[in-house]
C-alpha cells in the first residue's frame, strides 16, 4: 500500500478571507480546504460534515484537480443524493410501520428493513470531513479502509444480532466512517454525524482503526445520542463513555466469543504503540482493574471519587467496574444477560441527558429482576456489583 | 509578539486526565499567524466558545493560557475552535 503522508507547512500561514482558514496539508483537498472549511468562530476550521453537494459538485468540475480526484468529488455529490434518500425512505418505512403494526410486529418490521449502508472515507492526512469516498472499502488495498468497512459492518452485525437494533437510530442509518485524519492524530472520535480514526503517531499509538472495542466504543457513541442521549459532562458523561467502553469491549467479546473468563476486558489494547507498549503499557483503560498501572489512562474505581467536571473517560471508571463485575459474577458471555440489561437500561427510556449514575443504577437492579425473573442471583449480582463501587 | 502555552487535553486516551500517563504540551507564537488568524485567535479569550463538543465524544480540547498586564489568563476550548497552528503547536507524550 502507498501512504501518502501529507506534509504540514512552516509555522508561517497564507491569508485567508475573513472566517475562513487554509489547511496547509498537501492532497487534494488541500484546494478544497479553503472552501470545505467553515468557521463557527472566526478563528480555525470546523469539524461540521457533511460537506454540501454544491461544494461537491464544483469540484467535480474543477479542471485544476486531476481526473480520478474530479470523479471522486463527483461520486461523493451522487452518493450523498443517495444515502439521503435511503435514510429517508427507512425512517419514513419505521415510522409508517409503527403506525400500522401492534408493538410486537414493529419489532419484526424495523428488524427486517434494509441494513445500513456503510462508507469509509480517506481524510488523506487533512481534517475536512468526510474526505474523498473509497470506492468498496471491504476490498481496498488499504489496511484501514478495509479495517474500518469490516469492523463497522462487525458492530451492526453484533447490535442487530445480538439486540435486534438495526444500526444507531434502529432505522439504518447510513454509517459513515473517515480514516487517515490529520497527522500522527492519536485520536478516534464520534462526532454526532460520523467517526473518524486518526493513524496514531507510531509510537504511543497505531492506526486507530487496528482495534476493533474502539470501532465499537465510538459507534455505541452513536447508539447513546439516539437513545438516553446523556450529556458529555459530570456523571452523564461518565455513563456516556462508559457505554461505549462496555459495548465495544461486548463487542469484540462477541466477535472471539469470548466468555467473561476468557475476556481480557482492555481497551484499545490493539492501538498500543511500540513506545508505550516498550513502557510496560498494554491498554487505554482496564474495565477489570480500572486504576491498573498498566493502563495509558488509569481511571478511578469508587464513586466516592468523583467530582463534578471530571473528564467523562475518568467518571466512566465506576460504572465499568460495575458492569465488568455483574458480568464476572453473572458468568456465561457477557452480552448475553449482562448486557441484555445494559442494552434495555440505555435504550428502553426516554432521553436523560442529565442522568445520574445511582439512577442509572437502580434501573439495571430492576431490569436484572424483570428481565430474569427467574434467576434473582442475577439481580443479587448487579446490585453487589454497584455496591462494590459506592452506588 | 505573544507566546502561548498550550495543552492538549481529552480525546478517547483521556490526554492530561488526572491519572493519565499522556501529556501534550507546547508553546505557540501568535505573532507566526496572518494578521487576521492571529486577531481571531486573540478573539477566543473575549468569548471563549464551550469547551465540550454541542455534539458527538472523544474530541480534545485545548487549554490556552496567556500572559497579559494584569496576569495570566486560561481559556479551555473545544478542537474546532482552535487554529489548526495553535492546534499541532503540542507533542504528545508520554509521562
Amino acid at each position: 500500500m502507498t501512504t501518502r503522508k501529507a506534509s504540514t507547512a512552516t509555522t508561517k500561514h497564507p491569508s485567508s478571507p475573513a472566517g475562513a482558514t487554509i489547511e496547509s496539508v498537501r492532497g487534494p483537498l488541500a484546494l478544497g480546504a479553503r472552501h470545505l472549511h467553515h468557521d463557527h468562530n472566526n478563528v480555525g476550521t470546523c469539524s461540521c460534515f457533511i460537506v454540501p453537494k454544491k461544494v461537491l459538485e464544483r469540484f467535480a468540475n474543477d479542471k485544476k484537480l486531476s481526473v480520478q480526484q474530479r470523479q471522486y468529488f463527483a461520486d461523493a455529490a451522487k452518493l450523498e443524493d443517495e444515502w439521503r434518500k435511503t435514510r429517508a425512505q427507512s425512517a419514513k418505512l419505521v415510522k409508517e410501520t409503527r403506525a400500522m403494526l401492534p408493538t410486537g410486529m414493529t419489532a419484526a418490521a424495523i428488524a427486517t428493513a434494509a441494513p445500513p449502508t456503510l462508507l469509509v472515507f480517506d481524510c488523506q492526512h487533512g481534517t475536512a470531513l468526510p474526505g474523498v469516498p473509497i470506492p468498496n472499502p471491504g476490498t481496498s488495498s488499504d489496511p484501514s479502509a478495509k479495517q474500518a468497512f469490516k469492523e463497522t459492518k462487525g458492530v451492526v452485525d453484533f447490535y442487530q444480532q445480538v439486540f435486534g437494533r438495526n444500526s444507531l437510530d434502529n432505522a439504518g442509518l447510513t454509517l459513515i466512517s473517515s480514516i487517515h485524519f490529520s497527522v500522527n492524530y492519536n485520536n478516534a472520535g464520534w462526532n454526532g454525524n460520523q467517526m473518524s480514526y486518526g493513524d496514531g503517531d507510531g509510537s504511543i499509538f497505531i492506526d486507530f482503526t487496528k482495534s476493533n472495542d474502539v470501532i465499537g466504543h465510538e459507534l455505541t457513541h452513536g447508539i447513546t445520542q439516539y437513545t438516553a442521549g446523556f450529556a458529555y459532562k459530570n456523571q452523564a458523561g461518565g455513563l456516556n463513555e462508559s457505554m461505549s467502553d462496555v459495548f465495544g469491549s461486548m463487542y469484540r467479546q462477541w466477535s472471539a466469543n469470548q466468555t467473561v473468563s476468557t475476556a481480557d476486558w482492555l481497551i484499545g489494547k490493539d492501538i498500543v504503540g511500540p513506545g508505550a507498549a516498550a513502557q510496560g503499557y498494554k491498554c487505554l483503560r482496564d474495565m477489570s482493574n480500572p486504576a491498573a498501572n498498566h493502563c495509558l489512562a488509569p481511571q478511578p474505581t469508587k464513586f466516592s471519587q468523583y467530582q463534578n467536571g471530571m473528564d467523562p473517560h475518568d467518571a466512566s471508571g465506576f460504572p465499568n467496574f460495575a458492569f465488568y463485575k455483574a458480568a464476572k459474577a453473572i458468568g456465561g458471555k457477557s452480552w448475553e444477560k449482562t448486557g441484555k440489561i445494559w442494552y434495555q437500561a440505555l435504550t428502553g427510556f426516554p432521553p436523560s441527558p442529565n442522568m445520574k449514575m445511582s439512577v442509572f443504577a437502580n434501573r439495571t437492579r430492576t431490569l436484572a429482576g424483570s428481565l430474569f425473573p427467574a434467576d434473582p442471583s442475577i439481580k443479587s449480582a448487579v446490585d453487589a456489583a454497584w455496591k462494590a463501587v459506592g452506588l | 509578539m505573544a507566546i502561548w502555552q498550550i495543552e492538549k487535553l481529552g480525546g478517547l486516551a483521556n490526554f492530561g486526565g488526572a491519572r493519565s500517563r499522556l501529556r501534550s504540551v507546547g508553546r505557540f507564537d501568535t505573532s507566526s499567524l496572518p494578521t487576521a488568524d492571529e486577531k481571531a485567535a486573540e478573539a477566543l479569550f473575549q468569548k471563549p466558545p464551550k469547551a465540550a463538543m454541542s455534539k458527538g465524544a472523544d474530541g480534545f480540547r485545548y487549554r490556552i493560557t496567556r500572559s497579559t498586564v494584569s496576569g495570566s489568563e486560561t481559556i479551555e476550548v473545544a478542537e474546532s475552535s482552535v487554529h489548526p497552528a495553535i492546534a499541532s503547536s503540542v507533542k504528545d507524550e508520554l509521562i
